[in-house]
C-alpha cells in the first residue's frame, strides 16, 4: 500500500486551475520529486494533501484511509508533515518551542515529553541554539526550525517545499544528508525543488507539474530530457 | 449613476416593499425613508474611509456627536440659526478632524487591524468625555419653528423636515461620485483605494489624499450634525450608535459601493420604522441593525470559506 | 529580596488589608479587582490574536442572569454569581460556533454588536427582566458587608490570575502563541484551532460572567444601561494597555495604577474622568506597544546593564 495517493484531484481558484486531474502516489521510503516551474502548481498540491485547501474534486488517499474531509490537524495528527515555502517560524516562541509544536500537538504529547523529542531533532538536524529567539537565527537556521517543527509531528509523509532556496552549497548538502537519514527511517518523502542538482542527488523519481498537469513523470535523467519538460521550462533559469 | 444588476434588483426589490408598507404603514414608510436617509449620510463618509485608508473609525459617530455640540454652541452662544451654522460647523469639525488625524491616526494606517480599532476606540472615548467635561451629560435641544414643519394629505400629517435628509443623502451621494469621476484629486482618491502603491508610483501624493479624505468625511458629519440639530436632542453619547451603524450598511453594501449605502441605509431604516409601529414590539426595532450587521457578517464569513 | 517572596508579601497583604482600612478604601479595591479580572480576561482572549469588544456583553448577561435567579427564583447570591458564569460561558460555547470563524475587524464587530444586542434582548424581555428601569435586588451580597465583599472578590481575582498562569504555563500556551503568531502554521503542526479558540471564548466569558454576576450582587442592582456599560469594555483594554498585553502582570499592574488614579480624578472631575483612560489608550498605541509599565522596566533594564558593563570595566 502507498503511503499516499492521490486521485483526479483538482483545485480551481475562480476561474483559474490550479491543479488539474492529479493522480499520483508515493511510497515509504521513497523520496519522490515535485518538479515544474513557477506557478506550476506544487506548493498548491502540498497545500491540498496536508488540507490548508479544501479540493475542488478529487480525492486524498493516505495510508489507505481517505482523508479528503479531514482538517488540516487531524492530517498532521495522522502524520502528514509539511515545511512552508517561506519559512513561517513564530515569532513569540524559542527555537525550540517551535519544534515542540509539532510534538505536543501533531503527537499529543506533553511538554516534557515535547522538549526531549525536540531535542533528539535537533540534534538530528544538527541545530544547537534551543533558546534563541526567531530574531536571532540564520537562514538555515529558520529553515531548520521549519523542518524541525515539521519532523517533530513523527510523520510518515514528509512534504518539504523548497527547503534549500536561499543556502549556499554547504548547507545545502548538510540537509540533504539530513533528508537522507529520514528515508532510512521510512518516511515517504515528497520534495518540491527548483534546484536541479538537489533533485539528481536524492529522488529515485520525479513528476513534471506544468499548468496544474503532470506531463512527465519518471527518472529524473530521463526525464530532463523530454522535449515537452525543457519547452516548460524554456524561460525559466533552473 | 450606473447601477450593477444587483442594484436593479434589490432597488426593484425595496420598491416592492415600499409598495406595501406604503399601503399598509405610510407613517412607519416615510418615517423610515427619512432615518434610512439619515443613516446613508452618516455611513457614507464611513465607507469612504473604510475604503480608501483602510482604516474603521470607530469614532466617527463622536465626530458626529461634536458636530451636534458645535452647532448647538454657535446657537446658544450667537443665537445662530442652526442651518446657518453649516458653514462655521464645517470648517470647525474639518479642522479637528485634521488634527486628531494628523495626530493619531495618520500613524496606525500601516499597523494591525488592532491598533487601529483601539486607536479610533481611544479617541472616541476622549471626544465623549471632553463633551462631558464642557456640556455635562444633560440632554439638550434647540426649537426652531421650521423644523417642526408638516403635511397632510387627507388625514393624514406628517413632519417634513427630515425629507432633507434624503435630498441632502442623494445629493452627497451624488457630488462624491462627481468628485471621484471628475476631478483630478477625486481620480487621485480613487486610484489611492484601489491601489496605493501604485498609485504612490504615478506620483500622486497619497498621504495628502488620505488627510483630504479624512477631513472631507468629517466635514459631512459637521454638514449632517448641524441639519440633524433642530431634530435631535442631544447628549454626550448621542452618535456613539451611528458608527456600528454605519459599519453595518458598509458590510451590507459591500465596499467602495455608495449606491448600495443609501439603498441599505433605507431598507433598514424602513424596516426599524415598521417595527416601531408595532404597538408592544417598539423596542425591538434597536435590534434591526445588530442583527443584519452580524447577520452580514457571518454570511460574507461562510461565503468565502466555501 | 526574589520575586517569590514579594508575591507572598504583596498576597497576604491583600487578603489583611480589610483590618487595616475602612470601607471606603475597600470599595476603591473592589472596584479595581473588578476591572482587573476583566482585563485580564480580555487580554486572555487576545493571546490568541482575537480582538474581543464582547467583554461587557458576557459581563451583562452573566449580571442578569445572577439578579433574576436570586430575584425570581429566590437562588442564593453566591451561588448566583457560579450561575451568571456558567449562563456567560453557555452562550459564549453556542455563539462560538458562528463567531469564531470571524477574524480581526470582524470579530470585534461582531463581538461589539452582540453586546448591543444582548442589552436589546433584556430590555425588551421586561416582564422578566425589569425592561429599561431594571431590576433591584432586597438585599446586597453578604447583607452589604464591604470585608465580605472585598474577600470574595479578591478570592475571585486569585482564580482568574490563577487561569491566567495556567494559560502560561501549560501546553495552551503554544497553542495559543501558535494561532495568534500564523494560524497556518498551527493548524499544519496537528493545532485544532477551533478547539482552542472556543476554549480560550468560553473560558473568559465565564469570567466576565462571574465578574458581572459579582457586581450585581454588590451593588444589588441591574439596568440595561449602566449593566451593559462600555466602561466594562473600555476601562479594561485601557488597564491592559498600560501594563503591557499578552501578560498575566500587565492588566494587574495596569488596574492598579488606573484605578488609583482615577479614583483621585473623580474628585477633581465628576463628569469626564474617564478621559484620561481614552488619552491613555491613544498614548499607549501611538507610542507604547509594549504598555507603560514594560517599556519603562525596559528603561531601567538598559540602564542597569550600562552600570554593570561599567562595573565589569573596572
Ligand atoms: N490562494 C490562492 N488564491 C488564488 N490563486 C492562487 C492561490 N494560491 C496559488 N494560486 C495560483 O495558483 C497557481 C499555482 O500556484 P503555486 O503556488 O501552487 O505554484 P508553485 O508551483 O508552487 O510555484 P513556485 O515555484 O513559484 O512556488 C499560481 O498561478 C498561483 O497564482
Ligand atoms: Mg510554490
Amino acid at each position: 500500500m502507498p503511503s499516499l495517493e492521490t486521485k483526479n484531484v483538482v483545485k480551481k481558484f475562480g476561474g483559474l486551475v490550479a491543479t488539474n486531474d492529479l493522480s499520483f502516489s508515493v511510497d515509504n521510503g521513497e523520496i519522490l520529486g515535485i518538479i515544474g516551474p513557477n506557478g506550476a502548481g506544487k506548493t498548491t498540491i502540498i497545500n491540498l494533501i496536508a488540507g490548508t485547501l479544501p479540493v475542488t474534486s478529487g480525492k486524498i488517499i493516505f495510508s489507505g484511509e481517505d482523508v479528503t474531509n479531514f482538517a488540516a490537524h487531524e492530517r498532521n495528527q495522522k502524520g502528514i508533515s509539511r515545511t512552508f515555502q517561506t519559512v513561517r517560524p513564530l515569532d513569540d516562541l524559542t527555537a525550540i518551542e517551535n519544534i515542540m509544536i509539532g510534538a505536543l500537538f501533531g503527537q499529543k504529547m506533553g511538554l516534557k515529553d515535547a522538549r526531549e523529542v525536540a531535542k533528539e531533532i535537533c540534534k538530528l538536524i544538527g541545530f544547537n541554539n534551543f533558546d534563541r529567539s526567531i530574531d536571532q537565527l540564520t537562514v538555515l537556521e529558520l529553515k531548520k526550525i521549519e523542518l524541525g517543527r515539521a519532523l517533530a509531528s513523527d510523520p510518515d509523509l514528509l512534504f518539504l517545499d523548497e527547503l534549500m532556496a536561499g543556502l549556499n552549497m554547504e548547507e545545502t548538502y548538510e540537509l540533504i544528508d539530513v533528508i537522507r537519514k529520514l528515508q532510512k527511517r521510512d518516511l515517504a518523502i515528497c520534495v518540491v525543488e527548483h534546484i536541479m542538482k538537489v533533485v539528481k542527488e536524492l529522488t529515485s523519481r520525479v513528476i513534471v507539474l506544468d499548468q496544474g498537469q503532470i506531463i512527465a513523470k519518471g527518472p529524473y535523467e530521463e526525464v530532463s530530457q523530454q522535449k515537452n519538460v525543457i519547452a516548460a521550462y524554456l524561460g525559466e533559469d533552473e | 449613476m450606473s447601477l450593477t444588476k444587483k442594484q436593479y434588483i434589490m432597488l426593484f426589490l425595496l420598491a416592492l416593499i415600499i409598495l406595501i408598507i406604503a399601503l399598509w404603514q405610510p407613517h412607519a414608510l416615510i418615517y423610515g425613508i427619512q432615518r434610512g436617509s439619515l443613516y446613508a449620510l452618516i455611513a457614507l463618509p464611513l465607507a469612504l474611509v473604510l475604503g480608501i485608508l483602510g482604516v474603521l473609525n470607530l469614532a466617527h459617530g463622536e465626530f458626529l456627536t461634536v458636530g451636534l455640540y458645535l452647532s448647538y454652541m454657535l446657537y446658544e452662544r450667537f443665537n445662530l440659526d442652526p442651518l446657518l451654522s453649516i458653514i462655521p460647523v464645517v470648517i470647525i469639525l474639518s479642522l479637528i478632524g485634521a488634527g486628531i488625524y494628523l495626530l493619531t491616526i495618520k500613524h496606525v494606517l500601516k499597523d494591525g487591524h488592532l491598533n487601529q480599532l483601539l486607536l479610533t476606540f481611544g479617541v472616541s472615548l476622549i471626544l465623549i468625555e471632553i463633551i462631558n467635561i464642557i456640556w455635562t451629560s444633560r440632554p439638550r435641544n434647540v426649537f426652531t419653528s421650521y423644523s417642526y414643519s408638516s403635511m397632510s394629505i387627507g388625514n393624514f400629517s406628517f413632519g417634513t423636515y427630515e425629507f432633507l435628509y434624503f435630498f441632502m443623502a442623494i445629493a452627497v451621494l451624488i457630488l462624491l461620485q462627481l468628485f471621484l469621476k471628475k476631478t483630478r484629486l477625486g481620480q487621485a482618491t480613487f486610484a489611492v483605494g484601489q491601489n496605493p502603491r501604485g498609485a504612490k508610483i504615478v506620483g500622486i501624493n497619497v498621504s495628502y489624499v488620505y488627510l483630504f479624505v479624512f477631513t472631507l468625511a468629517v466635514a459631512i458629519l459637521g454638514l449632517v450634525g448641524a441639519v440633524m440639530l433642530p431634530r435631535t436632542a442631544i447628549f454626550p453619547a448621542v452618535g456613539s450608535p451611528f458608527s456600528l451603524k454605519s459599519f453595518a450598511l458598509a458590510a451590507m453594501a459591500g465596499l467602495g459601493n455608495m449606491n448600495g449605502i443609501l439603498i441599505a441605509g433605507i431598507g433598514l431604516g424602513i424596516g426599524e420604522a415598521v417595527i416601531k409601529s408595532i404597538p408592544g414590539a417598539g423596542g425591538w426595532a434597536d435590534i434591526v441593525f445588530f442583527g443584519v450587521l452580524i447577520a452580514v457578517i457571518i454570511a460574507r464569513s461562510y461565503r468565502e470559506g466555501n | 529580596m526574589n520575586k517569590k517572596a514579594i508575591l507572598i508579601i504583596l498576597t497576604a497583604l491583600a487578603v489583611v488589608l480589610p483590618f487595616f482600612t475602612g470601607a471606603y478604601v475597600l470599595s476603591i479595591f473592589i472596584s479595581i479587582f473588578v476591572f482587573l479580572s476583566l482585563s485580564l480576561s480580555w487580554d486572555m482572549m487576545l493571546r490568541t490574536g482575537q480582538l474581543s469588544f464582547g467583554t461587557a456583553g458576557f459581563f451583562g448577561i452573566g449580571a442578569y442572569a445572577s439578579a433574576l435567579a436570586v430575584a425570581n427564583l429566590g437562588l442564593n447570591p453566591i451561588l448566583s454569581i457560579i450561575l451568571g458564569g456558567l449562563f456567560s460561558a453557555i452562550i459564549a460555547f453556542a455563539l462560538g460556533f458562528v463567531v469564531l470563524r470571524l477574524r480581526e475587524i470582524y470579530f470585534a464587530i461582531t463581538t461589539l454588536a452582540l453586546t448591543h444586542v444582548f442589552s436589546v434582548i433584556i430590555r425588551n424581555l421586561s416582564d422578566i427582566t425589569g425592561g429599561a428601569s431594571g431590576t433591584i435586588l432586597p438585599n446586597a451580597i453578604f447583607n452589604g458587608d464591604p470585608k465580605l465583599i472585598y474577600w470574595a472578590i479578591l478570592l475571585i481575582t486569585f482564580m482568574v490570575i490563577g487561569i491566567s498562569e495556567m494559560f502560561k504555563r501549560t501546553k495552551i500556551r503554544f497553542a495559543i502563541n501558535s494561532i495568534r503568531n500564523d494560524e497556518t502554521t498551527a493548524k499544519s503542526s496537528g493545532i485544532d484551532v477551533f478547539k482552542y479558540l472556543l476554549l480560550v471564548f468560553v473560558i473568559t466569558s465565564a469570567i466576565q460572567g462571574v465578574i458581572g454576576a459579582f457586581y450585581a450582587q454588590q451593588f444589588a442592582f441591574v439596568n440595561p444601561e449602566s449593566t451593559f456599560s462600555l466602561n466594562f469594555l473600555l476601562l479594561p483594554i485601557a488597564m491592559a494597555l498600560v501594563g503591557g498585553i499578552y501578560t498575566t502582570s500587565g492588566p494587574i499592574i495596569g488596574a492598579l495604577i488606573l484605578g488609583l488614579i482615577s479614583e483621585y480624578l473623580k474628585l477633581l472631575i465628576p463628569y469626564g474622568h474617564l478621559v484620561v483612560y481614552g488619552v491613555i489608550i491613544v498614548l499607549v498605541v501611538l507610542f507604547l506597544p509594549e504598555g507603560i509599565f514594560k517599556s519603562v522596566k525596559k528603561l531601567f533594564a538598559s540602564k542597569d546593564n550600562v552600570g554593570s558593563d561599567i562595573n565589569a570595566q573596572s
